[in-house]
């Protein structure tokens, strides 16, 4: 097989390579992202209907630090949804108040949580642990100041399993197509250039039978280089006949 | 002497080969996309369904909590008020349903919100479905109905009272893929041009090359010039070509030489009347000598086109890796802001793009002759070095202040690069072809701006902004690699031998007073580049973020950007040149940007913005091929005084200050207007730039046609 015909089916193998590669990235990142994003939203809807309460009990009066059911239903909430691996509720000092795991009362939740909420644009928030996804929601008095933070953690392993599982799917039907290029490809490249390497082949035979004279022995014609293969032995012609005439001269010479 | 007819096919003929070949590569791949997406559907409707049912239970769920509610203050069942608005909520709030409804115990639909599907209300009415609202322990059930998927939940107060409905749209996952699509098609495109980059890489600069010594052969044998050279030739179907075409001529050059011998020979041996019989052989010696060239060939330093090709592989590399950043270098910015007293956080989020051209700008007119001294691949090195240190280290920077180090180090880099590549080029191109060089060139850079920041966008869109920033230290580091195989040996042509000089402070100052100068660059020059870096690599990447777009739409956008520059640029190069009045094209192409911006007065769609963007695209790559050919045309005079390379030089250096300039504008003017007010004022100052240009250049001369070739 030619090194031409070679380089170019590595041509065609690389970029099918980048293209079946991004694709598949594409498509993995993509599924993650979606089912990120809706079990993210099944969750915040269960912290919705919290902050519905919590905002109930600030509207008549109650003050955020003393909603003495808010912990109940913090567990039952949290019982409702097996996703849900706690759900707790902290101030802007990050110190937690309320907690579905009373143990968590009174400690400080991570710094990328605060981070996280105080920079969201919007009431909603999102962090991640080391085992847990976090979806918050920023709880707001009247005058729209944060007075405290919804925190649910939800289990990651879940989504991950899930992408992973999706991933490998992904892999394989992307490591199928480019398979099925690789075989495909050189086939189609090879019709595709034959009149080329044809047109290579015909110059190599020819410059190889340049001081040929009968057109048996020049090698075949019709290629894209007649023209020029021509011009090069009229070239050489013309000089072999110079010096045909100059050992012609010397020889009568004697 | 001209070549012959029929041998200058060969540069057409290999594009039409490699045109023929992306053709079938392209299909290859666009069959290979065609498996993984399908594939990816089946995957995504498999596992994303079930998800989504889940959540309209949830939603569900909640749904029926605020109905119990009701009902418990004694609302009847079938008069609850707010129902309708509350699904119309749902539906707004969750895309991917698209209808609900509340039955009573016997399937009658009571309210209902959203598209209802067909067969909805048979199904309601189906004994399965009622019987799953009359039993009490039932949580909720779900079927596909057509093409939709619906979730049924029962409704019990201390009896069962009817059923929600809600139907998730069976179209939700097409649409989710949709987005897929886009950036697959997008992948589609880039691969397009990596075929024909990587074509001309691994294959096309050898063949290229090759064929292009083959073509000077024949030039050179019709010329009479057989002198033999000494190069080593691949061993590759024109490696053995021109080998054998090599040993032709050294057939010839051997009876040659043996001819002249035993001339010499028997003239030195002769006398009188032997003498005298060997003048016709001398004489004919000499007529050979006269018409033809025998012996060993000169080393060429202008044909050095295979080292030339090589250039365009690192450069596009190192190119792309800067190129990579643009969709997404201004919302990464924005995670790093730091309240900095005085300025306003627009502001400082174009800082770093600022610094970035600033420093491009005054770095390049002096960085020419450090190339000049150290060598080109030295210099290329070094400078790619820098910019992956650069590239690294932004992706791990703190906060705004180490990140405005970490790009000045990248664009101190690219400076190096750019300048150092340009000259590599310059240096191994003659009078014959150093336009081909420069296409080469721009060829390189135009297709790493059509690839970069569409796969950057894509890449930050999914893996971050840090993490994309370290694929483009990667990809720098892949140039560098390219660029430590380039020839070690510096090469000279007669021009490029001449040092080159930065311009002085004297030049500068006097061209800045230079009306006829001034007018082409204050008006022309700087203006368009204010624009192309404002509007694309300030404002398009964040206003698209700020309407809830991602960065992979604002790479797209560049994208479209790109591939006008790609597609219109040759073309207005070569009319502009056919038509002789360049000056039309620069004042079409500011009044075309100009207006760009201002469609945004008519709506802030996004059709509207691609419409921005596109025009942009138009007008630039109308304008910029004219542009620096109008100073050689109109600035005669300054030349003359001044010399080619200080007009030029200062020139360069306005135009690059006018990349500076751009994010600076346009964030005082999303400061005071907000984005869509800054599109529209820097068009506008564009559009005023386009006209008093236009006004202004009609006292130019038209040129005569020798002197418009410049």
């Amino acid at each position: 097989m030619g090194t031409i015909r070679v380089r170019f089916i590595l041509v065609a193998l690389v970029v099918s390579l980048f293209a079946v590669g991004m694709s598949a990235f594409l498509n993995y990142f993509k599924y993650k992202s979606t089912i990120g994003s809706i079990v993210k939203s099944r969750v915040l809807l269960v912290g919705r209907g919290i902050e519905n309460s919590v905002q109930a009990s600030l509207q008549v009066g109650m003050q955020f630090t003393e909603i003495g059911t808010l912990s109940q239903l913090l567990q039952r909430e949290q019982s409702s949804d097996r996703l849900i691996r706690g759900i707790d509720v902290f101030d802007s000092a990050g110190q937690v108040i309320y907690s579905s795991d009373r143990a968590r009362v009174g400690q400080k939740v991570p710094e990328t949580w605060l981070r996280a909420a105080e920079r969201a644009k919007k009431t909603e928030w999102s962090a991640e642990a080391t085992e847990d996804y976090v979806a918050g929601i920023s709880v707001r008095n009247a005058f729209n100041l944060a007075v405290g933070f919804l925190a649910l953690r939800y289990a990651r392993e879940e989504v991950d399993r899930a992408a992973a599982s999706a991933g490998r799917e992904i892999l394989a039907a992307s490591l199928t197509a480019f398979a099925g290029v690789a075989v495909l490809a050189p086939l189609a490249l090879i019709i595709v250039i034959r009149r080329f390497e044809r047109d290579l082949r015909t110059l190599e035979v020819a410059a190889g039978h340049l001081e040929d004279k009968s057109p048996a022995q020049q090698g075949p014609r019709g290629s894209a280089f007649d023209s020029a293969i021509g011009s090069l032995r009229t070239s050489l012609d013309e000089a072999n006949k110079s010096l045909d005439d100059l050992r012609a001269k010397l020889d009568a010479a004697g | 002497m001209p070549p012959a007819e029929g041998v200058m096919l060969e540069k057409n003929y290999l594009w039409r080969v490699y045109w023929r070949l992306a053709g079938v590569i392209m299909l290859c791949v666009v069959l290979a996309l065609a498996v993984v997406s399908y594939f990816s559907h089946r995957v995504f409707e498999r596992e994303l369904v079930p998800e989504t049912e889940q959540k309209a239970a949830t939603v569900a769920s909640s749904v029926r909590a605020l109905l119990l509610k009701a009902t418990g203050y004694g609302v009847p069942f079938a008069s609850l008020y707010g129902v309708e608005q509350t699904f119309r909520e749902v539906i707004d709030e969750n895309p991917e349903f698209s209808f609900a409804a509340l039955t009573d115990t016997e399937g009658r639909v009571l309210f209902s919100r959203g598209d209802e599907p067909a067969g909805a209300r048979d199904y309601f009415r189906r004994p399965a479905v009622i019987a799953v609202g009359l039993d009490p322990s039932a949580s909720w059930r779900n079927e596909q109905v057509g093409k939709d998927y619906i979730v049924s939940l029962p409704i019990a107060t201390d009896k069962p009272v009817g059923m929600l409905h809600i139907v998730i749209d069976g179209q939700f996952v097409e649409n989710v893929l949709l987005e897929v699509m886009l950036d697959v098609l997008v992948v589609l495109v880039v691969s397009l041009f990596f075929t024909l980059e990587l074509l001309n890489f691994m294959a096309g600069a050898r063949l290229a090359s090759g064929l292009g010594e083959f073509q000077h052969q024949v030039d050179r044998m019709r010329g009479g010039d057989f002198t033999a050279t000494a190069r080593i030739r691949a061993n590759d179907e024109i490696g053995r070509m021109l080998r054998r075409i090599d040993a032709a001529i050294d057939h010839l050059n051997v009876r040659y030489e043996f001819l002249v011998g035993e001339l010499d020979e028997k003239m030195r041996s002769a006398a009188g009347a032997r003498r005298e019989a060997l003048k016709p052989a001398a004489g004919a010696l000499e007529g050979i000598k006269q018409r033809l060239r025998f012996g060993s060939a000169r080393k060429e330093s202008d044909g050095d086109e295979m080292n030339l090709n090589r250039i365009r592989a690192p450069l596009f590399a190192f190119i792309l890796a800067e190129e990579l950043t643009r969709s997404f270098l201004p919302n990464y910015v924005n995670q790093l802001l730091v309240v900095i007293p005085g300025l306003s956080p627009q502001v400082v989020i174009g800082l770093p793009i600022m610094l970035f051209m600033l420093i491009v700008a005054l770095g390049q007119p002096y960085l020419g002759s450090w190339s000049d001294r150290i060598g080109r691949r030295r210099a290329m090195l070094i400078g790619a070095s820098i910019a992956t240190v650069g590239f690294g280290a932004t992706s791990v920077a703190v906060n705004l202040y180490d990140l405005l180090l970490w790009r000045s180090l990248c664009a101190i880099g690219y400076a190096m690069v750019f300048v150092a590549a340009q000259g590599y080029v310059l240096d191994r191109t003659g009078q014959h072809n150093r336009a081909q060089g420069f296409a080469l060139f721009i060829g390189a850079i135009m297709v790493a701006t059509v690839c970069g920041p569409s796969i950057g966008g894509i890449l930050a869109d999914n893996i971050g902004y840090r993490l994309s920033f370290a694929v483009s230290a990667a990809v720098a580091v892949i140039s560098l690699i390219a660029i430590a195989r380039l020839p070690s040996g510096e090469v000279r042509t007669q021009v490029s031998a001449r040092p080159s000089r930065g311009p002085r402070m004297r030049e500068i100052t006097a061209l800045l007073f230079n009306a006829r100068f001034m007018t082409l660059t204050g008006l022309a020059a700087m203006p368009a580049k204010m624009i192309l870096t404002g509007v694309c690599f300030y404002l398009v990447p964040l206003y698209i973020v700020s309407i809830g777009n991602t960065s992979a739409m604002a790479g797209r956008m560049l994208m479209v950007y790109a591939v006008m520059m790609v597609l219109i640029v040759p073309l207005s190069a070569t009319l502009s040149d056919t038509s002789l009045r360049r000056d039309r094209y620069v004042s079409a192409g500011l009044i075309i940007s100009g207006l760009s911006g201002l469609l945004l007065l008519l709506s802030d769609s996004f059709l509207v913005l691609f419409g921005v963007v596109f025009l942009l695209g138009l007008g630039q790559a109308l304008s910029i091929a004219a542009q620096s050919a109008l100073v050689a045309e109109h600035c005669q005079e300054e030349i003359r005084i001044y010399g080619h390379d200080a007009v030029y030089g200062v020139y360069r250096l306005l135009e690059r200050l006018g990349n500076a300039l751009g994010p600076l504008l346009a964030s005082i003017l999303v400061v005071f207007w907000g984005y869509q007010g800054a599109f529209v004022a820097i068009s506008a100052v564009v559009l005023f730039c386009g006209l008093a240009f236009t006004v202004a250049s009609r006292g130019f001369d038209v040129p005569e046609a020798q002197g418009a070739k410049t």
